[in-house]
């Protein structure tokens, strides 16, 4: 082991500094924004002049902000509910055979992965406009399905295929029909991957501006969409409270997920 | 049979949806993008015209954003795989008990909000941003530089964007490296730079193509960074779309840019794919 120590190849002090002021590069505008965001004036120096909370006040009594953060939630969480159903069932008859040309059906469910968000966007926009159903919730919701979902189906297919499906047909045997053993057997198994998959789902649905943009009726403004919307007026302090409360709710999701999960494997 | 209806059931509602809120409108645009757009009188429901598609190879402005558009890809593709390979090698065979730390610290922006890592840019990079402040209060300047709504802003803000998928397309294909066949060259007297260079980076090419690729896909397809840190004058392909549909409302010409755009991914993703199969298949 000594020898084998010594010839390994382990990087050395420059490409290890490199890395870890890289690795500080990736950090740099979340620092900012949280210290921009308790910073009385509204343009940042180093050091801040003067510390405030008026600005989380401001956002969290701003009716504007409180909407936008519900309906975000509210369109997140339906979103990935309906992508996790869906798309499990749909992994499921992939996985397991039950229907012929399971890779190219695979590639189909993938295939808003592969198009510019911004082009499924104005296309929804021009189809749902024209069937008069653009500006709905329900479309906004079934928009969001069509973003996320992708991600749910990728975690499951690749749960389903490394999972081994003697323990279903065990339980098959043994009495149980196919709904029994898939609740009982095959879900816990696959739930660490499911959990990363609806964690991506919900944070892709939770961000997203180019398909949400075209969409959006007057009353369904986003978090992201205010955000994007209000930086393009100029840039408020208001902006950088709420995007410190993102920011803080990210950390806080991130960290149990790798807690319960072991997050980082399925990255 | 009975398998086969089950599994048809279960496959049916999502390809419902897919099909009708998905593949449906992308071919819609279709008749769009062969329309005809008169402004004041918007499109015009007679006749058809390849002139959309045209006028992206043939007219100058057209022409400046799609060449601006690749240029950037490349660039922002170049400057993850030069930032990113240090830091996956960092994780991959650096102390074990840091692993776990920098692996959180990369994946932690990549769940952050798009719009909000955009905004922290624009905290630093503006005209009254954190670091022409800086720059300003130690006397290296005396009027701020111009970070923002040009292509220094846009490669800062879409490198740091892109740069997460990079490390961990790098991580994964560092990690299938063999360690033995490097302790083997090292035994036989090559120099570290040596190993690196003739066994470490080709057994990562894999790795190394994969995540320049989603990078220059992902770069090409972005909306909300270049529009937040290029304005409203600074366009790429993304951009320009989107101002078509929403400003200029020239529908016609928005549907060829949109087709040209994701032609231009799900050509490259294609080729891709069949590379890598190939590479697996001689291996």
């Amino acid at each position: 082991m000594g020898w084998a120590g010594m010839t390994d190849q382990k990087p050395g002090f420059i490409v290890s500094s490199f890395a870890l002021l890289v690795v500080f590069f990736l950090q740099l505008p979340v620092i900012v924004v949280v210290l921009a965001s308790f910073s009385e004036t509204s343009y940042l120096t180093i050091p801040p002049q003067g510390w405030t909370l008026d600005w989380f006040r401001e956002v969290l009594t701003d009716n504007t902000y409180l909407n936008a953060i519900k309906i975000s939630l509210i369109l997140a969480v339906s979103a990935t509910c309906l992508s996790l159903v869906l798309g499990v069932a749909a992994s499921y008859a992939i996985a397991r055979r039950m229907v012929p040309g399971s890779e190219a059906l695979a590639s189909f469910l993938m295939a808003p992965l592969a198009i510019p968000a911004v082009v499924i966007g104005v296309a929804m926009l021009q189809y749902f406009s024209l069937v008069g159903l653009r500006g709905g919730f329900v479309t906004l919701i079934i928009a969001h399905v069509v973003i996320t979902v992708p991600y749910i189906v990728r975690s499951a297919l690749a749960s389903l295929s490394g999972m081994d499906v003697a323990m279903e047909e065990a339980a098959r045997v043994l009495g149980a029909d196919s709904f029994t053993a898939f609740r009982l057997v095959t879900l816990p198994l696959i739930k660490p991957g499911l959990v990363a998959g609806a964690l991506f789902s919900f944070v892709v649905s939770m961000e997203n501006v180019p398909v949400t943009i075209f969409l959006a009726g007057a009353r369904q403004t986003t978090l992201p969409i205010l955000i994007f919307t209000s930086v393009e007026m100029g840039v408020t302090p208001g902006v950088a409270a709420v995007s410190t409360l993102l920011i803080v709710a990210t950390l806080v999701v991130l960290l149990l997920a790798e807690r319960w999960t072991g997050f980082h494997r399925f990255v | 049979m009975v398998n086969l209806r089950s599994g048809l059931l279960l496959l049916a509602p999502l390809a419902l949806v897919l099909v009708a809120s998905f593949a449906i409108p992308l071919i819609m645009l279709v008749p769009t993008s062969f329309r005809e757009y008169s402004p004041g009188h918007g499109i015009i429901t007679d006749g058809w015209t390849i002139r959309n598609y045209l006028n992206i190879l043939t007219d100058e402005y057209y022409r400046e954003v799609v060449v601006r558009t690749a240029w950037l890809g490349i660039s922002v593709t170049g400057l993850c795989l030069l930032l990113g390979y240090p830091v996956a090698y960092l994780i991959v065979r650096g102390n074990p008990r840091w692993r776990l730390p920098l692996v959180m610290l990369v994946i932690f922006p990549l769940m952050l909000n798009l719009v909000v890592r955009s905004f922290g840019w624009i905290v630093l990079l503006s005209n009254r941003g954190l670091i022409n402040n800086l720059l300003i209060d130690i006397g290296l300047i005396e009027r701020p530089l111009k970070l923002i709504f040009n292509l220094t802003g846009m490669l800062i803000g879409l490198t740091h964007i892109y740069l997460p998928f990079m490390v961990l397309m790098l991580v994964a294909s560092l990690q299938n490296v063999p360690r033995d066949v490097e302790a083997a060259a090292a035994t036989l007297g090559s120099s570290r730079f040596h190993i690196f260079r003739a066994i470490t980076l080709p057994l990562t090419a894999p790795g190394i193509i994969s995540g320049s690729i989603l990078v220059f896909v992902l770069t090409i397809s972005a909306l909300v960074t270049p529009r937040m840190l290029g304005g409203p004058v600074y366009q790429v392909m993304a951009t320009l779309i989107y101002d078509e549909y929403m400003q200029l409302l020239d529908w016609p010409s928005g549907a060829a840019l949109s087709f040209s755009l994701a032609f231009a991914t799900v050509l490259i993703i294609w080729l891709s794919s069949r590379m890598t199969k190939r590479w697996a298949g001689l291996a």
